[in-house]
């Protein structure tokens, strides 16, 4: 692991910044074939904004809306989306809706499941070549990574702090898998709840983990929206995870299982 | 008899520890599903071994190291750190949750700023792989640990930023540390 070195690309898609490091010999991290695959990786993100953005005119979300095409002559990435984020809709109780405001939107669900299929199709394989060891990819906070067989890399994740902007509230350690945060420290409340339409408060900030960023970034949305009750936890395809209320007051899960703190004196005063 | 282990990453003074007990599912007082019933009762039976006198070996030699070892060994491992911890003492009790697989609770006991026994009192028995890589990612409170656990932070998930609030963000700065 000392013979690991950083390479990092940094690149603006889809209205965030996007960061891709990759560690290894420096054979890897300097082979082309590398920052090929990374190019590669980013243009994908570039293609999904130009399908799915609804500040396009001309992307095929937006001619939808306007009845220029159907579902059916839309590229096909458009329905496996949209039969994605139905699916969504029932798994998390409708906490989560693309059609709540009358059309396909599907904002809310496009960016973690574009950036871990961009991440499936042209980094992680890289971890099967000579010299990787770890490579991961951060979209404006949430990130898919991954490790090189048998390698003993640790990816240190920091959550930040949302009462103290550039502050780290908490730290996890990942080996492959994903971490999102929604919430609503920089863009205030704007984060609606489907069934009501109202801006949703009480959770200023959710992390989850898990396997698969698509299900993360759905999740952790789901948890800004579901407030102070975690019994989605429970439907999630979550490993762990936690949310930090308007009030400071942090919860974490391990699975299903929500994890408190009783400090002695805590306990001792129950 | 059935068995589990549980195994629990926790960051300590730099060292990473990785503790694993064997847990006899019909050897832990079944909890009830009540929340508040499950958080007394688990502060009561806080466990005998708290003053395991290997807990307090070892924490010097490892203090260098800081890539945890893969996964729980079969054996309850012992390593721990200085009592000078930010981890505080009591119990950390999570609430019974019913699941697909079943009812899943866990209880975990910090005596010292040392975690002295780790329980599960209801897990599935079908999961164990889920146990671990669980293990390995609960997020963990700065203020439970030391500044230093920070450090080693490769990148920073947090509430989604705009372009412009990029350049403010810690991610920024590590992008450009790594460059």
């Amino acid at each position: 692991m000392s013979s690991s070195e950083p390479r990092v690309w940094v690149e603006t898609i889809m209205g965030t910044v996007v960061s891709v490091h990759a560690y290894g010999t420096t054979a890897f991290v300097q082979d082309a074939e590398t920052a090929a695959s990374v190019a590669c990786a980013f243009d994908e993100l570039r293609e999904a904004d130009r399908i799915f953005s609804t500040y396009r005119e001309d992307s095929e979300i937006s001619r939808l809306h306007r009845g220029k095409i159907t579902l059916d002559e839309a590229h096909p990435l458009v329905a496996e989306v949209a039969a994605a984020c139905l699916d969504a809709e029932q798994r998390s109780g409708g906490r989560f809706s693309a059609t709540w405001r009358g059309w396909f939107d599907p904002t809310g669900y496009v960016k973690g499941w574009a950036v871990e299929r961009a991440a499936r199709m042209h980094l992680l394989p890289l971890l099967a070549a000579t010299g990787a060891t770890a490579i991961g990819i951060n979209a404006g906070g949430d990130m898919q990574v991954g490790t090189a067989p048998g390698s003993d890399w640790v990816w240190r994740v920091g959550i930040a702090d949302p009462h103290r902007a550039g502050e780290v509230l908490a730290i996890m350690d990942v080996v492959d898998g994903a971490v999102a945060t929604s919430g609503t420290a920089e863009r205030g409340a704007h984060i609606l709840d489907p069934r009501s339409g109202e801006p949703a408060t009480g959770v200023r900030s959710a992390t989850v983990v898990a396997d698969s960023l698509a299900e993360a970034d759905l999740w952790a949305t789901v948890a800004i929206v579901a407030g102070d009750d975690l019994s989605w936890v429970s439907a999630a395809d979550s490993r762990s995870g936690m949310t930090v209320s308007d009030d400071g007051r942090v919860r974490r899960w391990m699975g299903a299982t929500e994890v408190s703190v009783v400090t002695h004196a805590d306990s001792a005063a129950r | 008899m059935k068995r589990i282990v549980y195994g629990l990453l926790a960051t300590l003074s730099g060292v990473v520890l990785l503790f694993s007990y064997r847990t006899s599912l019909e050897a832990v007082m079944p909890v009830a599903a009540d929340d508040t019933a499950g958080t007394t009762s688990s502060t009561t039976t806080a466990p005998a071994p708290a003053s395991t006198p290997s807990s307090s070996a070892g924490a010097p030699d490892t203090a260098g190291t800081t890539t945890p070892s893969a996964s729980p060994s079969p054996s309850p491992s012992t390593s721990t750190a200085q009592t000078t911890s930010g981890l505080a003492d009591g119990t950390y009790t999570g609430d019974a949750v019913r699941t697909r697989y079943g009812n899943v609770q866990v209880q975990i006991t910090v005596s010292g700023g040392a975690i002295t026994d780790v329980q599960v009192p209801q897990y599935p028995s079908s999961n164990r792989e889920d146990q671990q890589i669980n293990a390995r990612a609960l997020p963990v409170l700065i203020s439970e640990t030391t500044s230093a656990q920070s450090a080693s932070i490769r990148m920073v998930s947090g509430a989604t930023y705009t372009s412009q609030g990029y350049t403010q963000s810690l991610q920024s700065a590590l992008d450009q540390a790594q460059q």
